[in-house]
């Protein structure tokens, strides 16, 4: 076995992945009132939070090399590894996890009342299954956590969502699980093609031809743009994200898009450059549409949270078209644009969900004139709408324009197959400014400003501190990312060149030399 | 061979018999000493069932060595493969009985239905062993003649008797193409014993194509017949729903295991010579079988009705190990009938502790609520369900690794895209009967069976999904093994 890079020599990813599981079995047999359970809850997850803030502490980003490795076999009879590790990419996404858990577990504190403990313990387990996502590198144990995510996100939307949960959340199991398992068979096509290795890393050195890459492109294409969601995989998203609860929205949108994006990210680019670099018009083309169309549907929704979740298609759009742009900063972008949509849209959601504790209703029409009432919250909301139009100052600004900066100047192997400029797509990109700048304004103006008129309306009662609890972490991250995102990109630099550097290097060439290679070998040359 | 040494002197091979001398005899003590017992004791036949299956399965670890060992002229062989099949079975026997304990208690002669059961235990054990056709045939055909008045059982009961009649005239039709099979292969090899047809099958293909290929159709309609294969499952459906549940619970896996290891054994051992012709007529069955199963269950409404065809449909799913025609192949079908007996032996048990007058919890509407009612039911229902699904951390999802991995290997790519695509089909009616669980409210109330060893079975079930799905290699390691010697 070969030596694991790991400086703190201690399984912190099996603590970080399996803390909070153990935590809700703790709770499943031992904890019986509700109130309790809440607090447990808490505890559980804060601790979670703790235990991964060393892997951004200790982290070493000097390397491209993953880190706090862990290896152990689990299946020898298929060569499938209990594999561990992080770097730049994967880092951010488990501390965020942990983070927006505990914001979710504190935003459902009241607003859920029937079966506390199930709701809880389905937290615990969700966030189990997403940082096993980000830290697997066995594809085998990266599928099986990405499926079985899969579970208590089927039961958090339908047995605390809305009148429509039913239809959400069979809607949302069914096209995930299509999706996914479409990459089930690519991954274990490649574990034929690379002699049977399931290691994520090997796949990345394997010199697959282009057939190869075209189709299990393909295959990890569906699975990872239904998770994004990509249009036209994107209908089941407003129906999810307006069925599930609060903290059911506030996950979906904060993390179950970003491991699509980091699929690709993952996967797609490095397994399998040449594939991606043929399929760039397709993927501009496609986050194109849902920059602009997304976006002008997102302006006639009459509903907050499914105004919200086509803005976060859209958002997505431009993680999308930065991850095919293979240079540095687009790349650097999209990362963080993922970072930063994550506070964003999960503060969004929550902003909605404190109106409808109060309200029971979702329809923009129902609102008007809120900041008379609730003059605190109509300052966070307005805060959080404008760091969604990526205002200047708000970390969604850096992302975008670190986006747009790297479609007008893209690697040339981005530009291999594109049948004209890339600038015309930066402008076209660029309109997202207005478009989204339309549609959150809009949706502001019509919910908090105006005269109070509804009679509804008129009795709110502010935020109290327990909500206000949980945006102040968050609007601390949206302004510091957004004024000095330095450290943060600084986390990314290294990780990210490296990437590049393998989006951008054919494997076709090694393919060659290989073969060339073995000639050579073989005629004794 | 055999390790037990008796006191007295002992015919040669007749070791190797030990666990069907045991179940034999033992079924017709029991059957005797039942009509001496009162009417209100006759729970004890079931209990001394229970005892002769552990009996019985200490005696075939016994008698297993890790090698191929043929007896009798080479009529009966005893492997690995045939005592893994005989554990499984008589693991699935002492979940069906185990199930039959509250159940039944209320009808007539009970003593002989557990007697039955034993003697449809021992034609399945002849048949995993079988190495010859006569023997296979003599297997089978106890087997299926006790299965028929287990399933027809309740005699008052009307669709109970419909589903006896129905399963008994295609059964005996489906033994009859088997024979009709057997016949012509005889005719072109002059043998019943798979050593000698195997080889031989080769030479005759040259000589006698037609008639070879209408002996392999005709044997492989048979068997399909006995494994719910579509398009030969027409039984299945009438036949799980009429059934008493607890035989339902047993035929939708014993028979299975039996028949499936045969098929094994057929394929590996008579066909080898035309497996390219016998693969083609497979893969076409198993993708009917997969479509057929996911899409027909979806407008199901009874939840014996629709396991009935999820077992179809998981049944072309194990078909898929045999395909492939692989150690990989074959360990991937032995993998998915050990998950599949958990899984199906779970989902009857619940269905049969919400018994409430007369009445198992059968119609999907009757789950409704379940969560609020019994949270650990449902709580096992779910992850059966899910399992069943094959969703990860689950075992369900490892039996379908199992089996999609090598049948890629094999260079299958487009049945297995076919088997994934439709499983996914099936995702959808198993969601909806957790839907039924969590997010509805009860309609009904219920008498739920209060029986600790029935709810024993669920727990164990569903303890061995779960351990399966984190933990799958000492399982998979165990199949594995089975093969040696056959392969």
């Amino acid at each position: 076995m070969e030596s694991l890079y790991n400086v703190l020599g201690f399984p912190i990813l099996s603590l970080s992945i399996f803390l909070p599981t153990a935590g809700a079995l703790f709770i499943w047999m031992f904890v019986k009132d509700d109130a309790a359970v809440r607090w447990a809850t808490l505890s559980v997850s804060v601790a979670t939070f703790v235990v991964t803030l060393p892997l951004l502490l200790s982290f070493d980003h000097t390397t491209a090399h993953m880190q706090f490795e862990e290896l152990h076999p689990w299946i020898s009879s298929f060569n499938i590894n209990y594999a561990l590790g992080i770097d730049g990419i994967s880092m951010p996404f488990i501390v965020l996890t942990s983070l927006l858990t505990i914001v979710c577990i504190v935003s459902a504190w009241r607003c859920i009342q029937t079966r506390v403990k199930e709701y809880m313990l389905a937290f615990l387990i969700l966030e189990t299954t997403l940082i096993g996502v980000f830290a697997s590198l066995d594809a085998v144990l990266f599928y099986f956590f990405w499926e079985a995510m899969l579970i208590p996100m089927y039961l958090i939307i339908g047995v605390w969502g809305g009148k429509n949960r039913v239809y959400a959340t069979l809607k949302f199991f069914l096209y995930t699980l299509g999706g996914s398992v479409l990459m089930l068979i690519a991954i274990m096509a490649m574990y034929f093609k690379t002699g049977g290795s399931f290691s994520m890393l090997a796949y990345m050195d394997y010199p697959f031809n282009f057939d190869w890459q075209f189709w299990i492109f393909l295959a990890f294409f569906v699975a990872f743009a239904v998770k994004v969601p990509m249009w036209p995989f994107h209908t089941w998203l407003p129906d999810a994200h307006t069925e599930a609860p609060t903290a059911g929205s506030v996950i979906l949108a904060g993390i179950l898009l970003k491991m699509g994006a980091y699929g690709f990210l993952r996967f797609s680019l490095p397994m399998l450059p040449d594939a991606s670099q043929y399929f760039v018009p397709f993927m501009v083309f496609l986050s194109l549409i849902a920059i602009v169309y997304v976006s002008l549907v997102a302006m006639m929704q009459t509903d907050l949270k499914r105004l919200i979740a086509y803005s976060s298609i859209a958002h997505m759009g431009f993680v999308t078209l930065g991850t095919f742009m293979f240079t540095e900063i687009a790349i650097e972008g999209a990362v963080f644009g993922m970072i930063s949509h994550g506070f964003v849209a999960a503060a969004l959601f929550l902003c909605v969900g404190v109106l409808y504790d109060r309200m029971h209703t979702r329809e923009i029409s129902a609102y008007g004139g809120v900041v008379n009432v609730m003059p605190v919250f109509a300052v966070v909301m307005m805060f959080f709408a404008m760091a969604n139009v990526a205002l200047p100052g708000a970390s969604s600004f850096v992302a975008e324009i670190m986006v747009l900066l790297g479609t007008f100047n893209p690697s040339p192997e981005a530009m291999l197959y594109m049948p004209f400029s890339m600038k015309w797509v930066a402008i076209i990109a660029a309109s997202s400014v207005v478009l989204s700048a339309c549609y959150t304004l809009w949706m502001v103006k019509r919910v908090l400003m105006g005269d109070l008129v509804k009679d509804e309306v008129k009795t709110l009662k502010d935020m109290n501190v327990r909500e206000f609890s949980f945006f102040a972490p968050l609007i601390v991250l949206v302004i510091w990312l957004g004024l000095y995102p330095a450290p943060a990109l600084d986390l990314l630099h290294v990780t990210v060149a490296h990437l590049v550097d393998q989006a951008t290097s054919s494997k076709l060439a090694d393919a060659a030399l290989i073969a060339q290679g073995a000639a050579a070998h073989l005629t004794g040359h | 061979m055999a390790h037990v040494t008796f006191p007295f002197p002992f015919p040669e091979h007749l070791g190797l018999l030990l666990p069907e001398m045991i179940i034999a005899v033992m079924a017709m003590v029991l059957l005797i000493w039942d009509l001496f017992i009162p009417k209100d004791k006759k729970q004890w036949v079931a209990y001394a069932t229970v005892l002769v299956c552990i009996v019985t399965a200490v005696a075939v670890v016994q008698v297993t060595t890790g090698l191929s060992t043929t007896g009798f002229y080479g009529y009966f062989v005893m492997d690995p493969l045939a005592s893994f099949a005989k554990l499984l079975i008589l693991l699935a026997t002492v979940f069906g009985v185990i199930l039959s304990f509250d159940y039944m208690k209320d009808e007539e002669n009970m003593g002989e239905y557990y007697c039955l059961m034993l003697f449809s235990v021992l034609g399945m054990m002849f048949l995993v062993s079988a190495n010859n056709f006569v023997t296979m045939y003599l297997g089978l055909e106890l087997m299926a003649l006790s299965i028929y008045v287990l399933v027809g059982y309740q005699r008052n009961v009307l669709r109970s008797s419909e589903a006896a009649l129905k399963y008994f005239i295609l059964g005996s039709l489906a033994s009859g193409m088997l024979l009709y099979g057997i016949t012509f292969l005889y005719g072109v090899t002059t043998s019943f014993s798979f050593a000698t047809i195997g080889p031989a099958l080769g030479v005759a293909n040259e000589s006698a194509h037609g008639v070879v290929m209408l002996g392999l159709v005709f044997v492989l309609a048979g068997m399909a017949f006995k494994v719910s294969i579509a398009p030969f499952h027409m039984w299945t459906p009438d036949t799980y729903e009429g059934a008493p549940t607890p035989v339902t619970a047993f035929i939708s896996v014993a028979p299975k295991v039996a028949g499936f290891v045969i098929f094994m054994r057929i394929l590996h051992d008579v066909f080898p010579e035309i497996q390219v012709d016998y693969t083609n007529i497979l893969v076409v069955l198993a993708a009917i079988t997969i479509v057929v199963g996911n899409v027909a269950a979806i407008a199901q409404r009874n939840i014996k009705r629709m396991m009935a065809y999820s077992t179809v449909g998981h049944v072309g799913f194990i078909l898929l190990g045999l395909i492939a025609a692989n150690e990989a192949g074959y360990t991937g079908s032995l993998v998915y009938l050990t998950v599949y007996l958990f899984m199906n032996m779970g989902v009857f048990a619940i269905v049969i502790l919400m018994r409430r007058d007369g009445m198992d919890g059968e119609l999907l509407d009757d789950f409704a609520g379940l969560s609020k009612v019994r949270p650990g039911y449902a709580l096992a229902m779910g992850l059966l369900l899910f399992s069943l699904a094959g969703i990860p951390f689950l075992g369900g999802f490892w039996a379908k690794y199992a089996v999609l991995l090598p049948l890629i290997g094999a260079g299958h790519l487009y049945l297995a895209l076919l088997a994934i695509v439709f499983s996914v089909v099936g995702a959808f009616y198993y969601l909806r009967v957790v839907k039924y669980m969590y997010f509805d409210d009860a309609r009904v109330t219920f008498n739920f069976i209060e029986n600790p060893a029935m709810q024993a079975v669920v727990i164990v079930s569903t303890l061995a999904i779960v351990a399966i799905g984190l933990y799958p290699d000492p399982v998979m390691q165990l199949c594995k093994q089975a093969l040696v010697g056959f392969i």
